[in-house]
């Protein structure tokens, strides 16, 4: 019975709710914790990530913020991801902290497997590359600098 | 255990359970309450770990947790993930290293909280035997379907349909033999785990006399009350002593929580777990005050809830006999095979449906008003039942229903159900072929001839069944198709599958498009 289960697409929203499950108790490998910020945002489309940059980096010690927005194309369609802290990184832009998919195999190539805890992991490994672990990083963006947009906010955050 | 569970409860205002995960990986437990503050809770993983609170950032659901917020502002609750950053510098505000707050337990204390707890489930739950003893009973029909579930709610809203069915001989035959009762306990692979690792419970387990006793427990409130009373006692004796406590904690350590694991993991999954659907819907048995409502003849309102989908789809015969002949199916259908290695009441039923020659008797016995009658008046229990829920009479004698019962809707339904466990196909395919093996065929004979009892002077004339559906199931099922569709199942073939499988239950159909159906 089970295996006919495994061909079954699972429904967006019964996707969300299980990453956001897995978010809340730090289920998976456990580096990543994420969760909406609005309980009450049916459609769970904002998301908020956070990362803490990895040791050995220039980011070591900083805590990164990012949003996520799913549309309701997800997960056939990436997230809209975007750093709300500054950070200089080859595959972000500078302008809007955005992540470019085009710079970012990730997005580009998306599965629908993949899920947001899989991005904020490879964002976290992308800073570690040697393209970007060396990069001169402005001062510490505020964390909270970006003004959330109202409600709808998930944060992750990748140690 | 349903005390366990309320005694967490309310302390859940007071205390929960916090996980925090450090950058390099350490894990640790807190226990604090939701309305201390951030700094307070710093403050007190600053006792649990090397970073002092003022290096300390903590992360929760992506969000930087401030100092002066409460815990409760961002919406934790138990158990759930707190992350926690030391700070490359001393940078974020300074924060007041205050002593720990009152609000706060130390991680000690919070241990030494929760074996007290635990030990108050395992006084007040010790008599786990009690349950097992109803739960051996109401297993067999309760475990497998969804719709199961619904009939057990309903005998335990109706404490006399429970007693009644407890008093049927068949019911206690089965009960009183050993080896039946063994088998469908040994059918979970946990409660399996946990008799092998406590021998003594084995024994508890194979003998007739306590599972007669704690039967008679759950048809006698007097009885169960009594038990109760006797067992808490006996537990608050034990706890005075000294090596009482540690003896007391042993079990609950040994027994009460694998029994509890064992009882719970199946989680929402009844079909794959048996004894979770008991204890999900037999609520606590082993809790004194509920059970005593739930054999409380006070409350024992004839049951005037209509199933919520009783003939959606034919469950066929299952359903049916869930819906209508609740007592007659414990007798036929649930408790005569429940001893087959096969973990759930699925497939005790399936294997029922599976015998074409029961199928044909379902279709005749069906298709004639008057044989049902008949057979009503033949069996005295029956007939009880019958009286005391006038409802059920009415039931069985509107040919509407009828009729819907012996659509060929049901028949489909009985095949899908027959596809979906075709390992069962060796089992036992024709009539004669019960002797498969020492026990199940003993069991399958048991089986048949309370089968047989029940039908008896029906003859079993045979009957061609028409197998074509007259009615496709898209229109068959088109609430539920679009109910899925709204949850957003857009594979209309895949949902027919699964509801068809699930007899047009909707929930049951998503738990099994989410491949949670069990194993």
């Amino acid at each position: 019975m089970g295996s006919e289960g495994s061909t079954v697409i699972v429904p967006r929203s019964f996707r969300l709710l299980e990453e956001l499950e897995r978010g809340e108790k730090g289920i998976g490998d456990g580096t990543v914790s994420y969760g909406m910020d609005d309980a009450d945002d049916v459609y769970m489309q904002s998301w908020t990530g956070t990362i803490i940059g990895p040791p050995n980096t220039v980011h070591e010690g900083r805590i990164y913020q990012l949003k996520l927005f799913c549309s309701h194309e997800y997960p056939e369609k990436p997230p809209n991801v975007k750093f709300q802290s500054r950070i200089n990184m080859s595959c972000v832009n500078q302008e809007t902290g955005v992540v470019e998919p085009s710079l970012f195999p990730m997005l580009a190539d998306w599965h629908r497997d993949y899920t947001m805890e899989n991005i904020l992991t490879q964002l976290k490994k992308e800073m570690t590359s040697p393209q970007n672990r060396k990069l001169t990083q402005p001062p510490e963006g505020n964390d909270e600098g970006r003004v959330d947009p109202k409600g709808l906010v998930l944060r992750c955050c990748i140690m | 255990m349903g005390v366990e569970g309320e005694s967490t409860q309310t302390v859940v205002d007071a205390e929960i359970n916090l996980n925090i995960r450090c950058s390099n990986g350490n894990k640790f437990s807190v226990r604090a309450t939701l309305r201390s503050t951030v700094v307070d809770f710093k403050d007190l993983l600053a006792l649990n770990c090397d970073v002092p609170a003022n290096q300390q950032r903590l992360i929760y659901k992506g969000r930087i947790l401030k100092d002066d917020q409460t815990l409760d502002s961002y919406g934790l609750q138990a158990d759930h993930t707190i992350h926690m950053v030391r700070g490359a510098a001393p940078t974020p505000p300074p924060t007041a290293s205050a002593p720990g707050a009152g609000t706060v337990n130390t991680p000690s204390q919070g241990a030494g909280a929760n074996e007290g707890i635990g030990l108050g489930g395992a006084g007040s739950g010790a008599p786990v035997f009690p349950g097992l003893g109803l739960g051996g009973a109401t297993n067999p029909f309760g475990s497998g379907f969804p719709e199961f579930e619904q009939v057990q709610q309903q005998l335990s809203q109706n404490p006399n349909m429970m007693r009644e069915m407890m008093n049927m001989p068949s019911v206690q035959n089965i009960l009183n033999n050993p080896e039946i009762m063994r088998s469908m306990i040994m059918s979970n692979p946990q409660m399996r785990e946990i008799i092998d690792r406590n021998p003594e419970l084995a024994h508890i387990l194979n003998d007739p006399a306590i599972l007669r006793q704690t039967l008679e427990a759950a048809r006698n409130p007097e009885l169960m009350r009594e038990m109760m009373r006797n067992t808490d006692r006996a537990m608050s004796n034990i706890e005075s002593s000294p090596e009482g406590f540690n003896m007391l904690r042993r079990m609950y350590e040994n027994v009460q929580e694998p029994f509890l694991n064992a009882t719970t993991t199946g989680g929402n999954d009844s079909g794959a777990n048996p004894f979770a659907a008991l204890l999900g819907n037999q609520g606590a048995v082993n809790n004194p005050p509920s059970t005593g409502s739930e054999t409380n003849p006070g409350s024992a309102a004839p049951n005037s809830n209509p199933l919520p989908n009783p003939w959606g789809g034919a469950a066929g015969g299952a359903q049916t006999n869930a819906g209508t002949r609740a007592p007659n199916v414990s007798g036929l259908g649930g408790p005569g095979l429940p001893g087959l290695d096969r973990p759930g009441g699925m497939a005790d039923m399936s294997q029922l449906m599976q015998n074409p020659a029961i199928s044909q008797m379902m279709q005749s016995l069906l298709s004639n008003p008057q044989y049902m009658d008949q057979i009503v008046n033949q069996n005295p229990q029956l007939r009880s039942m019958f009286d005391a829920n006038p409802q059920l009479r009415e039931m069985m004698q509107n040919p509407e229903i009828l009729r819907q019962l012996t659509s060929p809707q049901m028949m489909q339904q009985m095949m899908s159900l027959q596809q979906l466990l075709p390992q069962l196909n060796q089992q036992q395919s024709t009539l004669g072929n019960t002797q498969t093996g020492a026990t199940t065929g003993a069991q399958n004979n048991m089986g048949l001839d309370l089968l047989m009892n029940m039908f008896g002077g029906l003859g079993g004339g045979g009957l061609a069944v028409p197998n074509e559906p007259d009615v496709p199931p898209e229109q068959l099922y088109a609430t539920q198709l679009s109910q899925l569709q709204e949850m957003g199942f857009f594979d209309t073939q895949e949902n027919i599958r699964a509801l068809r499988a699930t007899q047009g239950n909707v929930h049951a159909a998503v738990e099994r498009l989410l491949g949670n159906f069990g194993p």
